[in-house]
């Protein structure tokens, strides 16, 4: 059983960390289970006959339960995931009924023109400081919360309470804060003798403004599963540990920080993947992606924006997929390892 | 557990001595009181905002509280755009997609836990990927899809591409697959079908689950932007995110930021107070799929 | 061992999405290199088709006309008993409705009549998605000497009428008259923009001290057309963004014109941009002076008075090589779908003529500040009502085309905001920036605009 348990493992371990061993218990469970009719060495003709009956009973009933929505998956991502990948070798003006086929010509164009070290360049700093900003802050937080404190369960409802709000009409918000004229920021700036700086107008800090926004939109996600990271540590390993006079840094960084590893590992990925996909806030704060323009809004843009380009769009869309993808395919592989180590 | 400790005498956590309490303050409250202002006070600002006329608004002489406190930006962002008929779009879409979406993420995850199947590592694949694909990526062949159907403008339109349901599916094996393996033997030996154990043991066991995974899926359904943008163009038919755009009106035009406020309110509003209702499920909820399974 | 089992699941992944595949519909593009001819009739044939019953109008409503639009839609269905117009919101400006024009291209539900604004229409004509008007428009009667001939004849195109004029603009100078007057300078619109420049210290200086206060002047935010507005500066230093198909943008005076701009900003000071909307800027008295839409007219004009504000309008100001004939028209027209059936077309032609009589127009024109289009529209009464309109009537007289690089290139207006992004915003080398927005021009140009003018 030893193969497609270790694969069932890890696919589980990459995400769902905590409680591995469990994990791995239940898993094998699963798969005895649904293993049994066709590992278990021959039974006696009547009971086989019955096996095979409930088995293919058991394939009706999967089919029932499992095609309607696997059905609506196929029709509605993967067929046009599919249909892109096709889109992505035509050179194809939105709007147009007809088009030319150019092979590999929009990846070509793609990685040689400018464009891509600008739209991987901007994709990267924004999934870098809004995951690793999220993170830090949100375990800071989940520090905070995890005291007994009064009142913790209100602040935790109010820290994660911007994760369930529209992009929409978040975003909205925050560019009226942020407005260098009427804002209510430069308003306290001026208050204190400073100029708003142009977080619209200037590139750079056009990126600095939707990350901000884009952080705290997010920061409650990773402060509650850090929390539930930290309840999870044993309080006896924690004592134990003050009993030896560790210093509260040094039981930090040697007991909770490698425990919280598992946590951090998932919310890494989850954050990760939705950081690549975000899009509401950009579009709602700059329109134009002026300084902004990601892998997945450049490629709104090119097809949706002023030039119409559906075929290179459709290409910068198949290289975001990838890149997720491969991301997914190294997850499976680390945690696989991280598993067998634990 | 706080960071920036470095005192020598380690004393353990005793969370309301004379000793910790400076501490507990500086460690606890403080951070605490931080974050909950940084998430509040940009949400109070909207609420202060819409109930502010504009020339309270447009100026550079702001005053904090509004001088005059009144609802006309709300009647105004009602009549510019039909700001009930957006709310109540968003609902039934809200609720029709989200019923179906969970109970297919329900019958999906029994399924690729609990039935006999050849196929299912690779079905769980599938549906592992599908969680990877944008959404962008899918907006035009679906909308030409659609369009074929006659689905523009149509409630059907907006729900049905959205229907199928991979983190549902998802965080429910994840949560199917903890469940003690006693009950299911004991509903074995009753002789019990998949559809008892299903409805007799499996959900009513996962009730906090299945909570949070309605309520992930009900705030997805409430925000979701541009597949209704896309597929809808008439006022009647528009949701309440798609239909806030609409009050956010160019060639020049003045931004009427007290009325845009009013509509965020509009929509940001409803889902605050389900959430408030009912966040200990999704918190908890979304706290099981990433630590204990 | 792992690497094997997960190649495995993923072929076995591969085979699932073939089989996905097979499903895909072959919806979209044809590659066959033949697109579907435009089917056109004759105006005989015209006479003979009987108008749909039911059409549709995407619009954005732009100036905030939606009340207007509605009830111009009734007037139409009284005056055409059998037609109804069904008005659908294609999103809040030119670009969201161009996105759904387009995306709708790719379904089989177009929209029957469509605002297209001035840098969307010329796309539309060569793409095959609307059609060309001449006799569809004899077919309904109308005649393109009923409309203002400058405001029409911006949409000829290869000896072609592809739209007619509806909510049609001009840029206008608005200032705010308290500060001109705080500053000792005249309460008018300067006659050029050296005179501007000679004026602007002194109002930036009297203002500065109160609360908030930014700029003398206010560039329109980028991603506010200015492509569109900076044409103003240029041509009223001898430069332009293009002359016909070759681009001048790079041209000694098109330089000089923008290292002016960037001066004003970053050396002299005085000058700001506008980070989303100049003319909300000058109503909060942030700024003394911008240019905006003359569609902002009448929104602006009300909401002064409420604020207790004095502001004025004015011609744009001319510069040291030109100073008339510096103002460009923008806005946008109404265009009749290519993908619909003759009898839709025809109930489009009648509604798209009405919406632009005289009568409609006027309409439009007082409840916004956008221009009258038609020749027998009396403007009398507006002005009455609003005298500052007269000089949007008057400017109009001293309008000039706009240059090809922004109107007919695609994509063209993003390429110029994205120069002047870097001009304005990041203080970029004015020269070098210009030259590389050529070569980009160009090359937009030779890839996309020059192979479908046919001679």
């Amino acid at each position: 059983m030893g193969r497609s348990n270790t694969d069932g493992a890890s696919v589980a371990a990459s995400t769902a960390p905590g409680g591995m061993h469990d994990r791995v218990r239940t898993e094998n469970r699963d798969a005895q289970s649904s293993r049994v009719p066709v590992d278990r060495p021959p039974l006696a003709g009547i009971k086989r006959r019955r096996w095979n009956r409930r088995t293919r009973k058991d394939t009706w009933v999967f089919v029932a339960f499992a095609a309607p929505n696997i059905l609506l998956i196929l029709l509605f991502t993967y067929r046009p995931l599919i249909t892109n990948i096709y889109y992505s070798t035509l050179d194809w003006t939105l709007g147009s009924a007809s088009a030319t086929a150019v092979g590999i010509g929009n990846y070509v164009e793609f990685f040689s023109s400018p464009d891509a070290s600008n739209v991987l360049g901007v994709t990267a700093i924004f999934t870098v400081t809004t995951v690793g900003g999220a993170m830090i802050l949100g375990l800071l937080v989940a520090l905070a919360l995890n005291q007994r404190l009064k009142g913790r369960t209100f602040a935790r409802a109010v820290v994660f309470a911007p994760y369930v709000l529209s992009g929409v009409g978040v975003g909205l918000v925050w560019l009226f804060i942020f407005d260098p004229t009427y804002g209510v920021l430069s308003w306290i700036l001026r208050g204190v003798g400073q100029v708003s700086p142009q977080w619209v107008n200037d590139p750079k800090l056009a990126l600095v403004m939707v990350t901000i926004v884009y952080v705290w939109k997010n920061l409650g996600y990773c402060a509650v599963v850090y929390l539930a990271g930290l309840q999870s540590i044993p309080t006896q390993l924690m004592e134990a540990a003050a009993l030896d006079g560790a210093s509260n840094v040094r039981r930090f960084l040697s007991i909770v920080v490698p425990l919280l590893s598992p946590t951090t590992f998932f919310l890494l990925i989850t954050s990760l993947l939705s950081s690549l996909q975000a899009f509401d806030i950009i579009r709602i704060m700059t329109p134009s992606g002026n300084g902004t323009s990601t892998l997945i809004f450049d490629s709104y843009l090119q097809a949706f924006g002023s030039y119409n380009r559906a075929g290179y769009s459709a290409a910068i869309s198949v290289v975001l997929f990838v890149g997720l993808l491969i991301m997914t395919a190294v997850q499976l592989r680390f945690v696989e390892r991280k598993v067998h180590y634990s | 557990m706080s960071t920036e400790t470095t005192e020598a005498p380690p004393n353990r956590d005793r969370p309301f001595s004379w000793q910790n309490l400076g501490r507990t303050i500086a460690g606890g409250y403080i951070p605490l009181l931080l974050a909950t202002l940084v998430v509040f006070l940009p949400l109070l600002w909207m609420m202060l905002s819409s109930l502010k006329a504009p020339g309270e608004i447009v100026t550079t002489n702001l005053t904090l509280l509004p001088k005059d406190p009144n609802l006309q930006n709300y009647a105004d962002a009602a009549s510019t755009v039909p700001f009930a008929r957006f709310f109540l779009n968003s609902v039934i879409v809200t609720v029709v997609g989200s019923t179906i979406k969970c109970i297919l993420a329900v019958f999906t995850a029994y399924a690729l836990v609990f039935v006999r199947f050849p196929f299912k590592r690779v079905i769980f694949l599938l549906i592992l990927v599908a969680l990877m694909v944008p959404p962008q990526v899918s907006v035009l062949p679906n909308y030409v899809l659609i369009a074929g159907m006659g689905g523009l403008n149509t409630y059907w339109g907006i729900i049905l591409p959205g229907l199928g349901t991979a983190f549902g599916t998802f965080l429910l094996r994840q949560h199917f697959l903890t469940l003690p393996p006693a009950i299911m033997e004991s509903a074995e030996i009753d002789g019990a079908g998949h559809w008892r154990k299903l409805w007799k043991i499996v959900v009513p066991v996962s009730v906090p689950s299945i909570a949070t995974v309605a309520l992930v899926t009900i705030v997805s359904e409430w925000n979701e932007y541009i597949w209704p943008l896309i597929v809808t163009d008439h006022p009647d038919m528009m949701t309440l995110p798609v239909g806030l755009t609409q009050l956010v009106n160019s060639d020049g035009s003045t931004q009427n930021w007290g009325m845009l406020m009013a509509g965020a309110v509009i929509v940001l509003l409803p889902i605050l107070v389900i959430f408030a209702a009912l966040q200990r499920y999704i918190v908890s909820g979304l706290t099981q799929g990433s630590v204990t399974g | 061992m792992s690497i094997s089992l997960t190649r495995k699941h993923f072929l076995g992944l591969a085979g699932a999405t073939l089989g996905a595949a097979a499903m895909a519909a072959c919806a979209g593009p044809s590659t066959d290199g033949a697109g579907t001819a435009l089917k056109t009739l004759s105006p005989d044939e015209w006479s003979k088709v009987k108008p749909a019953s039911s059409i549709s109008f995407m619009s954005s409503h732009p100036g905030k006309s939606r009340d207007t639009e509605v009830k111009l839609i009734e007037a139409f269905q009284a005056a055409n008993p059998g037609i109804k117009v069904n008005l659908i919101t294609g999103g809040s400006n030119y670009e969201e409705v161009a996105q759904k024009f387009q995306t709708a291209q790719a379904g089989s539900e177009v929209p029957d009549v469509v605002l297209a604004s001035d840098v969307w229409w010329f796309r539309y004509a060569v793409s095959g998605a609307i059609l060309p008007i001449d006799d569809l428009l004899k077919a309904v009667g109308v005649s393109t000497s009923d409309y203002n001939p400058g405001l029409i004849g911006d949409y000829k195109h290869s000896n072609q009428q592809w739209a007619v004029p509806y909510a049609r603009s001009t840029p206008l100078f608005y200032f705010n008259k308290d500060h001109f007057k705080a500053a000792g300078v005249p309460e008018r619109a300067p006659a050029t923009w050296e005179e501007f420049a000679e004026w602007a210290p002194g109002i930036k200086e009297a203002n500065a001290s109160s609360s908030g206060y930014q700029n003398a002047y206010q560039y329109p935010a980028i991603a506010g057309y200015a492509g569109w507005t900076l044409q103003n500066v240029l041509w009223g230093q001898g430069g332009s963004w293009s002359k016909e198909w070759d681009i001048t943008a790079d041209s000694e005076a098109s330089v000089a014109a923008m290292q002016w701009v960037q001066d004003s900003i970053v050396k002299h000071g005085w000058a700001g941009v506008s980070s989303k909307n100049a003319i909300t800027d000058l109503q909060a008295g942030a700024v003394s002076a911008t240019i905006s839409s003359s569609a902002d007219l009448a929104a602006t004009l009300k909401a002064a008075k409420e604020a207790n504000m004095r502001i004025g309008v004015g011609f744009l100001p001319g510069g040291s090589a030109a100073s008339t004939q510096v103002c460009p028209t923008g806005g946008s027209g109404l265009v009749i779908a290519s993908k619909t059936s003759p009898e839709r077309q025809l109930a489009a032609a009648k509604f798209v003529t009405f919406m632009t009589n005289a009568q409609s127009t006027m309409a439009l024109s007082s409840a916004t500040g956008y221009l009258p289009v038609a020749e027998a529209a009396d403007i009398s009464s507006i002005v009455a009502q609003t005298p500052e309109f007269k000089t949007v009537v008057d400017q109009l007289k001293v309008t000039r085309t706009q240059d090809f690089a922004r109107t007919f290139l695609p994509g063209g207006d993003q390429e110029l905001a994205k120069a002047a992004t870097k001009i304005m915003n990041e203080k970029a080398d004015v020269k070098s920036t210009l030259t590389q927005l050529k070569g980009t021009l160009e090359g937009i140009y030779n890839k996309d605009v020059k192979p479908k003018l046919k001679a």
